[in-house]
């Protein structure tokens, strides 16, 4: 996994299009527009609306899918029970939601439950059939059908929504320019709160992996892991250890991940396939085993899928099939992904 | 026999390989120093040395698994330095693998059968009923060649481990082959199965030469008629069979003192 | 498997050889089935099972012999049947085009074989479990697309009321002649695969599977391989498709929707994975339970819509003892009679195991 600066280096004509790009976009998100652009492109607040919850939506996704990638980049185990994860974590932090009354407080007990109930299924029954990929897939799927029926049983077909705590509530307002009055005064854009917060508690978290994963010694494991099993089990370490605690993490991550999208969304069947999904485009997108990978194939499927819903609604199906149709016909790794 | 130098010297007219310079860095680390080699039509040569001596990853580049650092390679005459592996395979070039490397749900007639299409013309036949007797033929004779006729109908996975690297030889002579490179073959083998493989060696047409990696000096020994000894990514020493045996500098680097001294 | 010695015998004979002995016995009893059996167990189960069994048929052709598990060709089915509605006639006349059967149903054929060996084409380049991913993520994709578009694929709705032409003035949905249809398509199917096999493409192919670095070593092209398996699975699902429509006499996304797409896998499994009956073994289990399990839960004091839990439990049970489904239980099974046989045999001395 090349550092940005040496890919940069290395394709300067590719650098060139993406500063370019990034700069537009910038723009476009910053400064008042012309007259003539907002009838070409339609209001800026719609814009904006899109493209922060595109970011936004992009990072619920990448709560998701950091677990999936980790598990699946160091593990090779494709687990396709991940999304039930999700929504087994939404559906008991719903309850505790409901029952205390502190939607903080949720997390961190999610996190455990989940996180546990991953441990038990690495210990038990993965742990048991090393080696055999197809067999733990097969295994996840079994497993994915099971819950999906449990969860269905004891928590209907209806929609839950988490109810976010009073703190979190109502707009807020930004400093984006969404347009400028008669009077030459500027309206800012306002937006849910909850999701704000959501997308910066995104950014820590993600920061945080990173800090893990590149200055600690598990994180180094983990990397070296995913890189060539071999050498990491060759090092002497237990890597059955390793094993473990990502599953784990990633586990617990899903669950905690259902609770962010219970708030923003809601929960009910069928949730669990489509965030398992969007897990699944997310890692071949961004490449697997990188959470740098993670979060940028994350936020591209989010700003992909809203303004596709915003711009062109039939067909932003379409828009992120041919992203992904792209990357695996150009870069088969995908984006942030090592060449094997 | 002519020396070492005057074939040297001869490089160009009857050599099926010849290296000149070559050099193969990982890194910083130089896996292959200057190696310059030459082995004649025909000639059967074994290159030997301790583990870390660069055996392998000569092989690796004659091969074309990777190019060399610097240096090149002749193949017939044919300067093939840039060439992927699988010109110099449809050139004669063949290779056995340390670790078998076999089709291991398949019978043994059906992986030296795909050996035998592998490298023969118009090979994606795709859909077409296997009345080609002429491939099969081939096959057959192949696998008695390698004394697996009684079990050429068994799976590969069922095969015992000696069984399994004559096939990999199998797999080597498919084809028209005009330079052999056998990796270890004898890796693994009991003292029967090792005079058998002996036996396979010494009975290859002599039109085709070979060099073979081996620690056992047994084997090897045997089965050649002049060696190469490697050491730290150079030739050390080169000379007949009976010369490298009782050679003092040899006898204290690899044998230590005893003869015979490859592991089982 | 017997091998094959150059004779002068007609390849077909050989090609009968090599299917195994039960398999008649099998094939017998199905011919005669109509004179037995009523007319639901003909189209629902019976003719339900074959159409299952080619589609997971054509799944064990990719993961049997090419190693490579895809979860496109429930996808691939119901484009060929999508197809088939669009081209033909049914009960959208505003989007179907009404072409007669000899063009649409070729089309279908071609276009969903197509569509089977881009994706095939897309996933081969990747590391093997890769595939079940990218797969998966594009049959999500079509399921999304069928379900928003309604230029083309009339969206929620689909298209009903597709149903087989009337050739030689025979009614094809009646239960008699659909069961031989689609008993003689999976026939088809199930010996154009034993014969793939022992083609020279069909070893080159598990060649792949066994060794892909050694097949390059030995000249073959590795990826041109794989994606021709592709096409070859892919029109097995293509016909198997056009069938399901005409059964269902509808086609909505929900038939490629992604509970179905992993049926497929499900069924390939439970039957297994290590010769062509296996998916046929799989899918009959399947069509049983699908319609009997209602009622067996309810024998057993459960609450009859708890059928998907029962699926789930038995999945990972055959996945945690018999990982290569009934046909590994069968093999077993066979050499453990086939050991005490031996055993019981008067004056053996050979060893015992």
């Amino acid at each position: 996994m090349g550092t940005l600066q040496n890919r940069g280096a290395r394709h300067p004509i590719w650098t060139f299009v993406v500063l370019v790009l990034i700069v537009g976009l910038a723009w476009l998100i910053f400064a008042p527009w012309p007259p003539g652009l907002e009838q070409a492109m339609g209001r800026k607040r719609v814009f904006l609306n899109a493209i922060l919850s595109g970011i936004t939506l992009g990072a619920l996704y990448f709560l998701v899918a950091s677990g999936f990638t980790l598990v699946f980049g160091l593990m090779r185990n494709v687990n396709l029970a991940h999304g039930s994860l999700y929504l087994l974590g939404g559906y008991v932090g719903y309850r505790l939601v409901e029952f205390t009354g502190y939607w903080l407080l949720a997390f961190p007990v999610v996190f455990i439950l989940i996180g546990a109930f991953g441990l038990l299924l690495q210990h038990q029954v993965f742990r048991r059939m090393e080696g055999e990929e197809l067999r733990q897939t097969l295994v996840t799927i079994g497993i994915s059908i099971v819950l999906a029926d449990l969860m269905l049983w004891y928590w209907g077909g209806q929609s839950y929504q988490v109810l976010s705590p009073d703190w979190l509530t109502g707009p807020m307002t930004l400093p984006l320019i969404s347009s400028i009055q008669a009077n030459g005064e500027a309206v800012y854009l306002s937006y849910p709160r909850v999701r704000i917060v959501i997308l910066m508690a995104a950014i820590v978290i993600g920061l945080a992996m990173w800090f893990v994963l590149n200055r600690s010694r598990l994180g180094m494991l983990i990397r070296a892991g995913v890189d060539d099993r071999d050498i990491l089990a060759a090092s002497g370490v237990r890597i059955q250890y390793v094993f473990l605690v990502v599953f784990a993490f990633g586990a617990g991550m899903a669950g905690m991940a259902g609770i962010v999208g219970g708030t923003f969304q809601s929960l009910s069947p069928g949730e669990d396939t489509r965030f398992l999904l969007a897990s699944l485009v997310v890692v071949i997108v961004g490449g697997m085993g990188s959470i740098s990978g993670a979060a940028l194939g994350a936020l591209i499927i989010g700003l992909a899928e809203q303004i596709g819903i915003v711009y062109a609604p039939t067909y932003s199906v379409v828009f992120t099939f041919l992203i992904m149709a792209a990357v695996l016909a150009f870069r088969p790794q995908g984006l942030l992904g090592a060449r094997h | 026999m002519p020396s070492v130098a005057e074939r040297l010297s001869a490089a160009g007219t009857a050599n099926a390989l010849h290296l000149r310079g070559v050099t193969r860095m990982f890194g910083a680390l130089a896996a292959l120093t200057d190696v310059t080699l030459s082995v004649r039509s025909g000639e059967r040569r074994a290159v030997l040395g301790s583990n870390g001596a660069g055996k392998t990853t000569l092989f690796n580049c004659i091969t074309g698994d990777f190019p060399p650092s610097s240096g090149t390679i002749r193949f017939f005459g044919e300067d093939v330095t840039g060439f992927p592996p699988h010109e110099r395979i449809r050139r004669g070039l063949r290779r056995t693998y340390q670790i078998s490397a076999l089709f291991t749900g398949l019978s043994v007639i059906d992986n030296v059968y795909l050996a035998c299409r592998g490298v023969s013309r118009g090979r994606f036949s795709m859909l077409r009923p296997r009345g080609d007797d002429g491939l099969m033929q081939s096959a057959l004779a192949l696998v008695e060649a390698v004394h697996l006729t009684d079990v050429k109908d068994q799976r590969v996975s069922e095969l015992s481990h000696g069984q399994q690297r004559q096939l990999e030889v199998a797999l080597a002579l498919a084809g028209a082959p005009r330079f052999i490179l056998f990796d270890e073959p004898a890796a693994g083998l009991s003292p029967t199965e090792r005079q058998e493989l002996v036996e396979i060696l010494t009975s290859l047409p002599k039109h085709i030469g070979y060099i073979i990696i081996e620690h056992d000096m047994d084997v090897a020994l045997r089965v050649v008629e002049s060696v190469t000894m490697m050491h730290n990514g150079r030739i050390f020493k080169e000379g007949r069979p009976e010369e490298i045996e009782s050679d003092p500098e040899v006898q204290e680097l690899y044998l230590g003192g005893a003869h015979g001294g490859g592991h089982a | 498997m017997a091998h094959v010695l150059p004779t002068t015998a007609p390849q077909r004979l050989v090609v009968l050889e090599r299917i195994p002995t039960p398999v008649w016995g099998i094939a017998l009893l199905l011919l005669l089935m109509p004179a037995f059996a009523n007319n639901f167990v003909l189209f629902q189960i019976f003719g339900w099972s074959f159409i299952l069994g080619m589609i997971a048929l054509s799944l064990m052709v990719l993961a049997g012999y090419g190693g490579m598990v895809s979860l496109i060709q429930m996808t691939v089915a119901a484009l060929a049947g999508y197809v088939v509605a669009i081209l033909g006639t049914s009960g959208v006349p505003q989007i179907s085009l009404g072409w007669p059967w000899w063009l649409h149903i070729p089309l279908a054929i071609l276009i969903a074989t197509l569509f089977g060996t881009l994706v095939g084409a897309l996933a081969v380049r990747t590391e093997g479990i890769y595939t079940i991913m990218i797969t998966l993520a594009i049959a999500a994709a079509f399921f999304y697309f069928t379900r928003q578009n309604y230029v083309i694929f009339n969206g929620y709705t689909g298209f009903n009321n597709v149903i087989p032409p009337a050739l030689f003035g025979v009614d094809w949905r009646q239960p008699v002649p659909f069961y031989y249809l689609t008993l003689v398509c999976a026939a088809l199917s199930y010996v154009a695969v034993v014969w793939m096999a022992r083609t020279p493409f069909g070893l080159a192919l598990q060649g792949v599977r066994d060794n892909p670095r050694r097949m390059s070593a030995l000249g073959f092209s590795v990826t041109a391989h794989r994606i021709l398996a592709y096409s070859f699975a892919s029109a097995i699902a293509a016909v198997g498709g056009i069938l399901l429509v005409w059964q269902n006499a509808q086609v909505v996304p929900g038939t490629a929707g992604i509970p179905q797409v992993i049926d497929i896998l499900v069924i390939a499994v439970v039957g297994g994975l290590a010769h062509p009956i296996g998916p046929f073994i799989g899918a009959l289990i399947y069509a049983l339970l699908s319609v009997f399990a209602s009622d067996i839960l309810l024998a057993f004091g459960m609450a009859g819509e708890r059928f998907k839990l029962a699926v789930g439990l038995g999945f990972l049970a055959v996945v945690f003892f018999s990982p290569d489904g009934v046909l590994g239980l069968w093999q077993r099974l066979r050499a453990r009679m086939q050991r005490r046989e031996r055993d019981l045999r008067p004056g053996n001395g050979e060893a015992r195991p």
